[in-house]
C-alpha cells in the first residue's frame, strides 16, 4: 500500500540525488536492496530508509536482530600471523588488519550486506558536485586513554594516511581522490573531505573497507603496538608479537558493551594448524577458511561454517601488448575455453559465483544484470583462434603464486586452453617471488605475459576499475590501454546516483567482454568457521572479525 | 690439549665470520625488497621508498654490513625491520624455546637410542635386533610433517590427551611446559632414534669383534666389566660425534616441527624473517645457530678427547 502523502513529506528537504533515488524506488527501477545500500552511501539513516520503503508500499525493513547469547565468555580466535608490526598506517596483511580492528574503529562500517552503517560518524552527505563530503561525528566517544574523540583526531588520522611522507599503506586508496590537507575540520564534531575529483563512493574509502582508516588520537606517534589506543568495544590486555593478543571488554564504550569479557587471538603461520586447533578444541573461531584447506570442516557436524558473499577473486591477466595476446580474439578464446560451472562447483565446492570477465560482481547493486553471462564455448573459441591465425596453436607461460587454490586454478586453466591448441607452461612461485618489487620491470606479477593474481574484497568496485585496468593503473598487469575504457571508468566513479552508475557499468561490462584483458572466472565466498555453540561472530570479507556480540553456549 | 682447543676456537670464529657475510649477501638475492615485504604488493611505490629510506636500506651494502657487524660484536643485535623493536629479545626468547624442545627430545632420544643400539648389537641377527633396526629405519625415513600430523590427529584431536600446540599458556610451570613439549618432541625422537641406534649398534659390533675384547674375555674378566670398561667406551666414540652434529639440527633445523606445532623457536623465527627480508633478525638468528653448532662441536671434541687418549695426548699430529 503506497502512501504518496508520506513520501511527499519525506521528500521535502532532501537533495536532488536523494529524491532521484526515492523516485527510482517508487517507480520500481531500483530494488529495495539497492535502495537501502545506495541510500546508506548517500548518508540516509537506516530507520529513514525503512520508513521510505514502508511508505512506498514495500513493507517494513527486515530486521537483522538475532537473539543474543549470554555475556562473559572468553572467545578464542585463530588468525593468520601478522606479517609486520601492527600499525594503522602501515599494516597491509589480513592477520594484521584483523588485530588492528579489535580495538580500532572507522567512521563507517561496511557490513556483510555491503550496506554502510554509522560507526564513529553519525551521518554523512555529499554536496551537489560529489567533490565535498561532510561527515558529522558521534559525540561522547572516548579513546581508551580517556580523551574524547573529536574532529582534530579524525583530520589527523586521515591526513596521516594521505601523506606520501608516511609510508602509508592507504596511499593507493586515496591516490587521485584525497590529498594531505583535503580533510578539514568545520567544528569539533564536523569534518569535510575536499576531494580531488567527484567520487560517488567516497564514504567507502573511510569505512572499514579501507582497513587502515582507523581513528587514533591526533598525537599518535607510531607506537600502536604498545597499547592499541583507539575507540573500540575491546581494550588491549596483552600483545605478544608473533604469538597472539588478548583483549578485555571496554566498560566505557560508546555503543552496546561487548558481550565477551575477554577475547584471545592466536596467530598461526598456516591454515592446517588452525584447522587442527579448531578440531582439537583449542580455538573457537577460524577467521578465514580457504575452501580447499577447509574441506574436512565443511561437513563436520561439530563445526559451523559462516559463508559471506564477497567479491574476493583471482584475476587471470593476459598482456595486451605481447604475443599471442595482442589480438583480442585470442584473449576472448581463452576466456571462452574455461568452464566456469566447473570452477564454482568443483574447485570452490559451490562456495562461489561465476564471474563475467569484469569486476562487476553480482552482489554490487550497480552491476548491470542484462549483460549476458559468458559461458564455455569451445567451437567459438577455436574459430577465434583460427581467425587470429593461430589455428596451429601457441605456447605460453603462465606465472603465478602459491596461494590458496591458485595453483589448482592454474592447472584447470592449463587443461582448458589445451582444448583450443594453447600449450600452457606453469611457473608457480612463492608470493614474494611472484610480486617481486611490485613495480613494472621488477615484478613477475606486472611483467609476465599471463598470470593469476589474488585480489581481496572491496565494498565498491572503484579500486578494481582503476588500478588493474586504466592506462595509468599501477597494477595493470595486462598492460591494457584503452581510452574509451578510461573515460567510462572515470565517469562511473564520479556518478552519484545509482542509475547512471548502472548505465556506465553496463557499458564497461560489455567493453571488457569484447576486450578481455583479464578473466574474472569466479568471485568466492568468505568462509569463517566456528565451533558449534559459539554464536554472534561476524566476519567481513576484508578478513576483519567482530566478536563483540559473540557468546558460547 | 689447550693448543688443540685454541685452534678449534679460532677456526670456529673464522667460520662464523664467513657465515655472517654469506647470510648478508644471500639475503640480498632474495626476491622483493624490505619495504615491499612490509607494506605488501599493492602499496604505493612512494610509500615503499619512504619506508626503505627510513630503514637505511638505500645506503651502500658495505656500509650496511659494517654498521651491523660492528654493533653485533658489541652485543647489540640491532632493531627488527618488521617488528620495529630490538632483535635481542626475539632471538634469545626463541633460542630459549628451542633449547627447551631440543632438551626434551635429547633426554628422550639419547639414552633410548644408545640403549636400543647396544641391545641390538648384543642380540645380533635375532628378533630384537631385527625389530630395532627395521623400526628405527622406518621411523627415520618418515618426514617430521607426516609423523607430526599423525601424532596430532591421534593424541590431540582424536584422544585429546595432549595439547596440539606447543605454545603453553603464560605463566605455565615446569610440568605444564613439559606436557606441551611431549607431542612436538616425538617427531624429532622418531627421526633421530633410528639414526643413533644404528650408529651405536655399528660401533658396538666393531668393538665386540676387536682383539682387545677377545683378550679381555680370555684373561677371565667378567662379561659385565668387559662391556662397561672396554666395549662401550670405544663403541660410543662415533655415536657421540653424531649426537653432537645432531644438536645443531635439534636447535636450528626445526622449522617444520615448529610451524606445525606453533612453537616460537629459532627455526620458525628465521623462516619468517627470511620471508619478510628482516635482515637483523635473520642475521642474528643464523649466527646464534652458528654459535650453537660451534659450541656443540667443540663439546663433542672435548668429550671425544676425554674418551680417546690418542687425541688427548696429541698423538697423530
Amino acid at each position: 500500500m503506497r502512501n504518496d502523502r508520506l513520501i511527499d513529506l519525506i521528500r521535502r528537504g532532501r537533495t536532488a540525488h536523494e529524491n532521484h533515488l526515492i523516485d527510482g524506488l517508487v517507480d520500481g527501477r531500483v530494488s529495495r536492496r539497492e535502495f537501502i545500500r545506495h541510500g546508506s552511501l548517500l548518508g540516509l539513516s537506516l530507520p529513514l530508509l525503512g520508513r521510505i520503503g514502508a511508505a512506498a508500499g514495500l513493507g517494513a525493513m527486515p530486521t537483522l536482530a538475532r537473539a543474543e547469547g549470554a555475556p562473559g565468555a572468553t572467545i578464542r580466535v585463530a588468525t593468520v600471523l601478522p606479517a609486520a608490526a601492527i600499525d594503522p598506517v602501515t599494516t597491509a596483511d589480513s592477520g594484521g588488519l584483523a588485530v588492528l580492528q579489535q580495538t580500532g574503529e572507522f567512521l563507517c562500517l561496511d557490513g556483510p550486506d555491503l550496506v554502510l552503517k554509522p560507526m564513529l560518524a553519525e551521518s554523512w552527505k555529499p554536496d551537489e558536485t560529489g567533490k565535498v563530503w561532510t561527515f558529522k561525528l558521534r559525540k561522547g566517544v572516548k579513546f581508551h586513554s580517556g580523551a574524547e574523540m573529536k574532529a582534530d583526531d579524525v583530520v589527523a588520522s586521515i591526513d596521516r594516511l594521505a601523506d606520501p611522507a608516511n609510508s602509508s599503506n592507504a596511499l593507493s586508496v586515496f591516490k587521485g581522490i584525497l590529498q594531505k590537507g583535503g580533510t578539514k575540520k568545520v567544528d569539533d564534531y564536523t569534518v569535510e573531505f575536499h576531494l580531488d575529483a567527484a567520487n560517488g563512493n567516497f564514504p567507502y574509502m573511510v569505512s572499514s573497507d579501507n582497513y587502515n582508516a582507523i581513528i587514533v588520537p591526533a598525537g599518535y606517534a607510531g607506537d600502536f603496538e604498545k597499547n592499541f589506543i583507539a575507540t573500540g568495544p575491546f581494550k588491549l590486555e596483552k600483545y605478544t608479537p608473533k604469538v597472539g593478543a588478548s583483549f578485555v571488554r571496554n566498560e566505557d564504550y560508546w555503543g552496546a558493551k561487548a558481550l565477551p569479557a575477554r577475547t584471545e587471538f592466536t596467530f598461526f603461520a598456516d591454515i592446517q594448524a588452525q584447522v587442527l586447533a579448531l578440531q582439537g578444541g583449542q580455538v573457537d573461531v577460524i577467521t578465514q577458511l580457504p575452501v580447499l584447506a577447509g574441506v574436512g570442516l565443511l561437513n563436520d557436524p561439530n563445526i559451523e561454517i559462516l559463508s559471506l558473499k564477497a567479491v574476493t577473486h583471482h584475476q587471470v591477466h593476459m598482456r595486451c601488448d605481447m604475443d599471442p595476446f595482442k589480438d583480442p580474439r585470442v584473449r576472448r578464446a581463452v576466456a571462452l575455453s574455461i568452464d566456469r560451472k566447473k570452477l564454482v562447483q568443483g574447485l570452490m565446492k559451490g562456495r562461489a559465483v561465476a564471474g563475467n570477465d569484469s569486476p562487476f560482481a553480482p552482489i554490487y547493486p550497480s552491476t548491470d544484470p542484462t549483460v549476458p553471462q559468458r559461458e564455455q564455448n569451445l567451437a567459438e573459441a577455436r574459430q577465434l583462434m583460427e581467425a587470429a591465425g593461430l589455428g596451429k596453436g601457441a605456447k605460453v607461460t603462465l606465472t603465478t603464486e602459491r596461494f590458496v587454490e591458485i595453483p589448482e586454478y592454474a592447472v584447470l586453466v592449463q587443461n582448458a586452453v589445451k582444448e583450443i591448441g594453447i600449450e600452457l607452461e606453469l611457473n608457480i612461485l612463492d608470493q614474494n617471488g611472484y610480486y617481486g618489487d611490485g613495480v613494472f620491470g621488477k615484478s613477475n606479477w606486472l611483467d609476465s605475459v599471463m598470470g593469476i593474481t589474488d585480489y581481496g574484497h572491496r565494498g565498491v568496485p572503484n579500486v578494481y576499475l582503476t588500478a588493474p585496468l586504466t592506462s595509468e593503473g599501477t597494477w595493470n598487469s595486462a598492460h591494457f590501454k584503452n581510452a574509451d575504457y578510461d573515460r567510462l571508468a572515470a565517469s562511473y566513479i564520479a556518478a552519484l546516483d545509482l542509475e547512471s552508475q548502472k548505465q556506465t557499468a553496463g557499458k564497461i561490462q560489455r567493453l571488457l567482454l569484447e576486450e578481455t584483458p583479464v578473466i574474472w572466472g569466479y568471485f568466492y565466498d568468505f568462509l569463517t568457521a566456528t565451533v558449534k555453540g559459539v554464536t554472534g561472530v561476524q566476519a567481513t570479507a576484508m578478513s576483519q572479525i567482530y566478536v563483540d556480540r559473540a557468546s558460547k553456549a | 690439549m689447550l693448543r688443540f682447543l685454541a685452534r678449534r676456537l679460532a677456526l670456529s670464529l673464522v667460520t662464523l665470520f664467513l657465515l655472517s657475510v654469506m647470510v648478508f649477501l644471500g639475503g640480498q638475492v632474495l626476491p622483493g625488497n624490505v619495504g615491499r615485504a612490509i607494506l605488501g604488493p599493492f602499496a604505493d611505490e612512494r610509500a615503499v621508498e619512504v619506508l626503505n629510506r627510513q630503514l637505511g636500506l638505500d645506503r651502500p651494502l658495505l656500509t650496511q654490513y659494517w654498521d651491523w657487524i660492528s654493533r653485533f660484536v658489541q652485543g647489540d643485535m640491532g632493531t627488527s625491520y618488521i617488528f620495529r623493536s630490538p632483535v635481542a629479545p626475539f632471538v634469545l626468547d626463541a633460542l630459549g624455546h628451542s633449547l627447551k624442545l631440543a632438551l626434551v627430545a635429547f633426554v628422550l632420544v639419547v639414552p633410548l637410542g644408545i640403549l636400543a643400539g647396544v641391545v641390538a648389537a648384543l642380540n645380533r641377527n635375532r628378533l630384537a635386533d631385527r625389530i630395532i633396526s627395521l623400526g628405527g629405519l622406518s621411523a627415520t625415513v618418515l618426514p617430521e610433517f607426516v609423523s607430526g600430523i599423525i601424532l596430532i590427529l591421534v593424541f590431540g584431536v582424536w584422544l585429546r590427551w595432549l595439547p596440539i600446540s606447543a605454545a603453553w599458556p603464560a605463566g605455565a610451570g615446569f610440568f605444564t611446559q613439559l606436557r606441551y613439549l611431549i607431542l612436538p618432541a616425538l617427531p624429532l625422537f622418531l627421526v633421530l632414534f633410528g639414526y643413533i641406534a644404528r650408529m651405536a649398534r655399528a660401533g658396538m659390533i666393531e668393538a665386540l669383534e676387536s682383539d682387545y675384547v677377545r683378550t679381555a674375555v680370555l684373561k677371565g674378566l667378567p662379561w659385565r666389566t668387559v662391556i662397561w670398561r672396554h666395549v662401550l667406551r670405544n663403541a660410543l666414540l662415533p655415536t657421540i660425534t653424531v649426537i653432537a652434529t645432531q644438536t645443531g639440527y635439534l636447535i636450528g633445523g626445526l622449522v617444520v616441527v615448529e610451524t606445525l606445532f606453533r612453537y616460537q623457536g629459532i627455526g620458525s623465527l628465521i623462516f619468517t624473517a627470511a620471508r619478510g627480508k628482516d635482515f637483523p633478525i635473520l642475521e642474528a638468528g643464523i649466527l646464534t645457530i652458528g654459535i650453537v653448532y660451534a659450541v656443540a662441536t667443540l663439546a663433542a671434541d672435548i668429550l671425544y678427547s676425554v674418551l680417546n687418549p690418542r687425541i688427548r695426548l696429541g698423538a697423530g699430529q
